[in-house]
């Protein structure tokens, strides 16, 4: 649960004759992170090797051609038609099917995108004639004028000014009639002699003349008229024609979507193939797989090749290269989203998922504690997972999230006395904890202490990683380390006591701890060479380390007492939360008896749920992510992303 | 975060000691000395390209690759600096760094015309850690004009839809590419102009430098390869740098003495006519002159107050340059060329640092 699956690197040799159905069983069952092992591969194998290639490129080509057939057709891929495909690893048995399809669907294509390039082009004349609309010049006479040399046309705004400067030594006449940041329409006109400079000024600024058809005469008003015609008849015609090829496309469903899942799961098979190392009889397979499918995979494979030779070898401490399964269950998986939005983590590293399932909806719930509001949400996150309302389906995989944020923001709505803001009404019932917005400082307080507790944990999470990881020099001299934490219990105590005027710890004590950590922290680099034996323990001269180690421990100072003020910010929420409530029905006003008064006071709430729960959710997932993470979190895991053939090209 | 001290203070600690680990003249030395590509690759692997060079298989690494992988050592070092500087600066660093996605697009279009293969083309593209351009689709597409499509949602596609035009009557990259140049350095040239104080007038000199050295380069190169028109000349090149000025770049298009313009803007460089008068031998040695200077600049940048945005722009400058001059190493080993011939074509390899 707090660590990613464990894997083991898988190694198989297989025998030529069985390498089809064994690599079928390795993509079919989505459990085998496959690696790159085409460089074993001995020389003399490698136009084998490239037939494979080969086919894997005809099977990608025929794969995207299907694919346009059936957006042409207006098709879904939707999804595969049976779970077990028809993989062949001749391509050529699809080509005939496809080209058949393709050549009944040609002729209406083609003629639909002719149209709608027509379409385009002439939407592209309306829009450059537009802005000189009310221009009350025949158009025409520009065409082929005798003397003059014109162009009409669009250019790159950013290229007038240098267009004009190359003009400089030409007499020219340079108009700009419309022009927005990106692009102008522009007139540039002159002698028919210096027709030359003028046109290669204008190509070379990127002048693109107007492209007016010669049946469309007169000024532009009157073209405008005449290409909104235009339009409208050729849109006529498309719609008849993807109409027709619609029809088309129902003839022939069943037919291309069986296709394009046989030829995704051929391209795939080919693809992995091409990634084996091919030796004179025998493929070498490499890649990675979690450790509890080795013996079901083993047996798939065996039961189909006995002579397979199959080896697993434990997994390397270069966790880099090992990839990430992060088996979370689905009621987590809303936080797991949380975490990977932040990085994936690296194998062996604790995976915060849980961690952060618990703190992100206790600290949302501080920062909104309101029993009304926090409902609100919870319905709302409730529906959201429910599927009921299509509009929030995008919204889906936050649906867990908001549930437990306002679940939570309601037992901190308890815990205050808050219901939509009003905190005299619940206290009238039973004695509130705490009322945030009447007890302004020992709330904030109580979020600064909490502060302290999280930090705290990811100050020993991060020694944990270091201990399990065998990185000594990081569990002990590390700003995150133990020399870290007790510079960091040190400043604490220290301000807490000069705060409450109070002793928390006797001051020897207190500078030992922070002379260790000071030094430790100080002179991390060299501790860390010294336990691995690195030499030389300072490098770049003493000088730049002390330079770097002087803001380091800067850096570090400042972060401690940054990272533990930054969760006031959990008080100062919950403090603002009933002001920002009281404003409203300060704005509803006294007479409840009156329409306005409900429409404020349902506004307003629906306006604090919205909105400043968002607020609240970016803070603390700041909290999460700036504060907590940075203790113990690295990330930089690489994705598990096993073969599969059904899915292969669903995202 | 605010600039000044209190913005630059962390990211400037990080900086120098990023730039603690660029090659010295005596690593360079002993890396000009190894017997052959498979030795210096051995050697770089002691350096810290290292972790860079050993996530690929020996067998696997090619010069190509070699250097692709060095790579991704300079584009971590973008990414750190970007996400360590002031928030102001920012925008204008990854703008500079947006200059490999640049390049990429058209690597990508030059080998969608020349159908190469996307495994041709791949570790020839700078390894950017994120990026807009589906490179590989487009190459795979093997069409320019679909491939352009593509780039519809991305930033590239306005200024290349208005290229594209002349691309369909031309059939030639040449107004892409110079689109997508002249886009991307006004741009650059614009954020430049936002920032304030030091980091703007950091920012001038040493970005102006780059700009002074494509610049003239272009304007030289479209007259003296391409013989384009003065209106063309004007019309591809940039009305801005930090010593060329654009008086400089219209007399080189109205046809005046290169040379000559070359010596006003650098009195000191005295061989400017023996340059243009070879242009294949010169041209390569005026732009490696005018790169030298560069990085001189960018050394002059560590030197004096340090909390300004220069630091940073210094430093991936000087570890780009630092990788051209490695790849000359690798390619010079990878072909037998003795020390004598490659060692011109250093620029921060070539001479004391």
């Amino acid at each position: 649960m707090f660590y990613p699956q464990e894997m083991k690197e898988l190694e198989l040799v297989i025998p030529a004759k069985d390498l089809v159905p064994v690599t079928k069983v390795l993509a079919g069952h989505g459990v085998f992170h496959q690696v790159d092992a085409s460089y074993l591969s001995s020389e003399a194998q490698g136009g084998s090797a490239n037939t494979w290639q080969e086919k894997a490129t005809v099977f990608g080509g025929l794969e995207r051609r299907v694919q346009v057939l059936m957006q042409n057709l207006s098709l879904e891929e939707g999804q595969p038609l049976s779970s077990d495909r028809d993989i062949v690893v001749e391509p050529d048995l699809f080509v005939a099917k496809v080209e058949t399809i393709e050549a009944q669907a040609k002729k209406l294509t083609e003629a639909l995108s002719a149209e709608e390039k027509q379409v385009d082009q002439l939407d592209g004349v309306h829009k450059q004639l537009e802005p000189v609309a009310n221009v009350d010049l025949d158009i025409s006479t520009l065409r082929n004028p005798r003397y003059l040399y014109s162009i009409l046309g669009v250019m790159p705004t950013a290229n007038i000014a240098r267009m004009e400067t190359s003009l400089e030594r030409t007499p020219h006449v340079f108009l700009v009639l419309h022009q927005d940041s990106s692009q102008a329409v522009v007139w540039l006109g002159g002698m028919e002699n210096s027709s030359d400079s003028l046109e290669r000024s204008a190509r070379s600024a990127y002048l693109t003349p107007l492209s007016l058809p010669e049946t469309y005469q007169g000024t532009p008003a009157k073209i405008i008229a005449e290409i909104r015609k235009d339009i409208s008849a050729l849109q006529s015609g498309i719609s008849a024609k993807k109409q027709e090829l619609a029809k088309l496309g129902q003839t022939h469903k069943k037919e291309l979507a069986g296709l394009l899942w046989d030829l995704r799961s051929s391209r795939l098979l080919t693809d992995a193939i091409v990634r084996f190392g091919k030796l004179r009889y025998t493929y070498v397979v490499v890649g990675w797989i979690p450790a509890d499918s080795i013996d079901d995979l083993s047996a798939r494979i065996k039961s189909i090749s006995k002579d397979t030779i199959i080896e697993t070898f434990p997994t390397d401490r270069d966790a880099s290269s090992v990839p990430v399964s992060l088996g979370t269950s689905k009621y987590l998986r809303p936080f797991q989203l949380l975490v990977t939005t932040y990085a994936r983590p690296r194998y062996g590293e604790i995976d915060p998922t849980i961690l952060i399932a618990i703190t992100f909806p206790l600290l949302y719930g501080a920062m909104f504690g309101d029993i009304g509001h926090g409902l609100l949400l919870a319905l709302l996150g409730g529906l959201i997972m429910s599927g009921k309302v299509k509009a929030l389906n995008s919204f889906k995989s936050l649906g867990g999230l908001i549930l437990a944020c306002g679940s939570l923001a309601m037992v901190f709505g308890v815990a205050y006395g808050s219901i939509f803001g009003n905190e005299e009404f619940l206290p009238t019932l039973y004695k509130p904890i705490i009322q945030p917005y009447h007890d302004i400082m020992p709330t904030l307080e109580a979020a600064i202490a909490a502060g302290i507790v999280i930090l705290n944990l990811g100050f020993l999470i991060g020694i944990y990683n270091a201990v399990k990881l065998r990185d000594w020099g990081r569990v002990f001299f590390d700003a995150k380390g133990v020399t870290g934490l007790l510079l960091y219990w040190a400043l604490i105590l220290a301000l807490i006591g000069a705060y409450k005027e109070v002793t928390l710890a006797p001051a020897p004590l207190l500078m030992v701890m922070a002379g260790i950590g000071v030094v430790g922290v100080t002179f991390a680099e060299v501790f860390k060479h010294l336990i691995i034996g690195h030499r030389p323990l300072i490098e770049g001269g003493i000088g730049t380390y002390a330079v770097q180690a002087f803001f380091e421990l800067f850096e570090a100072f400042i972060s401690y007492l940054s990272n533990t003020l930054s969760y006031v910010r959990v008080g100062a929420f919950a403090v603002a939360h009933g002001g920002l409530s009281s404003v409203i029905f300060l704005l509803a006003g006294d007479n409840m008896a009156t329409v306005g008064y409900w429409v404020a006071v349902i506004i307003g709430t629906l306006f604090i749920t919205v909105v400043e729960g968002l607020i609240v959710g970016i803070q603390t997932m700041r909290l999460e992510y700036y504060e907590f993470f940075s203790k113990f979190f690295t990330g930089g895991g690489m994705r598990f992303e096993p073969l599969k053939l059904q899915s292969a090209g669903e995202k | 975060m605010s600039g000044g001290v209190s913005g630059y203070a962390s990211i400037n600690a990080r900086v120098r000691v990023m730039y603690s680990t660029l090659l010295t003249s005596q690593a360079y030395s002993d890396l000009s000395e190894t017997i052959d590509a498979e030795a210096l690759l051995a050697a770089l692997k002691r350096t810290d390209y290292g972790p860079y060079l050993d996530k690929v298989k020996d067998r696997s690494l090619t010069p190509r690759r070699a250097v692709f992988q060095m790579k991704q050592r300079l584009a971590d070092a973008y990414g750190s600096v970007i996400h360590s500087c002031p928030q102001g600066a920012r925008p204008m660093l990854a703008q500079l760094y947006r200059h490999f996605e640049v390049d990429n697009l058209k690597a990508v279009l030059r080998g969608i015309v020349a159908g190469a293969s996307w495994d041709r083309i791949r570790f020839v593209l700078f390894p950017m850690t994120s990026t807009v351009l589906p490179a590989q689709a487009m190459v795979e597409s093997g069409n320019v004009t679909t491939a352009v499509e593509m780039l519809r949602s991305t930033p590239y596609y306005e200024t290349l839809s208005f290229a594209m035009k002349r691309y369909s009557t031309e059939q030639s990259l040449f107004p892409l590419e110079i689109a997508l140049d002249l886009n991307y350095w006004r741009n650059l040239w614009s954020l430049i102009g936002r920032l304030s104080g030091q980091d703007r007038a950091q920012a001038k000199r040493i970005i102006g430098s780059l700009v002074d050295m494509n610049n003239l380069m272009w304007a030289i190169r479209y007259r003296v390869y391409h013989k384009v028109s003065e209106e063309e000349l004007i019309n591809y090149t940039l009305p801005f740098g930090h010593h060329v000025r654009d008086e400089d770049i219209r007399a080189i298009a109205a046809g005046a003495d290169i040379a000559q313009v070359i010596e006003r803007i650098w009195p000191d460089i005295d061989d400017a006519a023996e340059m243009i008068h070879d242009p294949h031998l010169g041209l390569p040695h005026l732009e490696h002159e005018l790169r030298r200077r560069l990085a001189d600049y960018c050394r002059a940048a560590f030197v004096g107050d340090p909390f300004h945005v220069g630091i940073p722009l210094a430093f991936v400058l000087l570890n780009e340059m630092e990788i051209q001059d490695l790849t000359v190493l690798i390619e010079a080993k990878a072909t037998d060329k003795p020390p004598a011939e490659f060692r011109p074509y250093l620029v921060l390899g070539g001479e004391p640092a």
